[in-house]
């Protein structure tokens, strides 16, 4: 009994497992699709941002995200948040925010003055999901 | 490619016979204004951000920024319900986002201090004034006295209409 129920829970988390995987496939290469856009097709911003890339993000994820950044070959580069300071002064927290890939190479963080979408200062913060990403994402 | 976005505004009535005028005087009714920042957006200004002209110069706002779009909007209750802060008899302008690359260009007639901001930037304190004239000009309208539609960060970074006719211009190395 014990064993049937252990091999169930098993069978159970693989299957969570390779949904979760599967998800991710599909945001590894641009463009993202629904409920993901193209930041630069519904905000006046530059298709290629130096130093984010080509952005995607779903609409009701603002300010927050993610934004999902690729480089100039579509490939997932790495995953952005951008949180506006005075919202987590004033106690808002960003929890159990989705990430574009689960391997994470480094994380950078710093303060942005703002641009249109999220127009409040704010922080970025940027996990890069390969030791390349943030040469291809410069420019 | 880079895209290039010029419009062209007369403001204030006047008609800008601008092929009609020496060649030296047409070099100098043209003033620039870059819209920059820093490549994270740490920080992002209009260079100068302060600037004395003659009545009948035409400004034209460069985006020099390479990763963000700016705007450059008078203010004005026209425009987004906002206190008025140009002269009375001048009209009022909004550039629009302009894209990296992009221009946007507005020709100022009337005597006075006109102040504007970047739509998304204003919380940042990213505004100019621009003195067209001097005091002794018929029809000079002064600094607006208002402080209460803008925030006391974006009034601590107009420069005095006094340095900007002191000094002509005004930019991010004066500011200290």
């Amino acid at each position: 009994m014990i064993k049937s129920i252990l091999l169930s829970v098993t069978l159970v988390a693989a299957s969570a497992s390779l949904a979760i995987a599967h998800d991710n496939e599909a945001l590894l290469h641009a463009p993202a699709g629904e409920p993901y856009v193209q930041v630069s097709d519904v905000l006046p911003l530059p298709a290629f941002l130096p130093g984010l890339g080509t952005l995607f993000v779903a609409p009701d994820t603002l300010p927050a995200g993610p934004f999902l950044a690729y480089d100039h070959d579509g490939k997932l580069s790495a995953t952005v948040y951008m949180t506006p300071l005075d919202d987590l002064q004033n106690g808002t927290s960003y929890d159990d925010l989705i990430i574009g890939s689960h391997e994470v190479s480094s994380v950078d963080i710093y303060y942005n003055a703002g641009h249109p979408g999220v127009d409040k200062p704010h922080a970025h913060v940027v996990l890069y999901h390969d030791a390349e990403a943030k040469k291809r994402l410069a420019k | 490619m880079t895209l290039e976005r010029r419009r062209v505004l007369k403001l204030g009535g006047g008609i800008i016979a601008t092929f009609s005028l020496p060649l030296s005087v047409r070099a100098a009714s043209l003033e620039i204004i870059e819209m920059g920042g820093t490549a994270r957006g740490e920080r992002i200004w209009f260079a100068p951000h302060g600037l004395a002209v003659s009545a009948g110069t035409t400004i034209r706002f460069v985006n020099r920024d390479p990763g963000n779009s700016h705007t450059a909007t008078a203010y004005h209750p026209d425009l987004f319900d906002r206190t008025r802060r140009i002269p009375k008899a001048a009209g009022p302008w909004d550039s629009g986002f302009l894209l990296p690359g992009e221009s946007f260009e507005v020709t100022l007639e009337i005597p006075g201090v006109y102040d504007y901001y970047c739509i998304p930037h204003e919380m940042a304190a990213m505004v100019g004034r621009i003195v067209v004239g001097n005091p002794s000009d018929p029809r000079w309208e002064g600094s607006s006295p208002d402080t209460g539609d803008v925030s006391a960060k974006v009034l601590a970074a107009l420069p005095r209409v006094e340095d900007i006719l002191a000094k002509g211009r005004i930019g991010r190395e004066d500011d200290t």
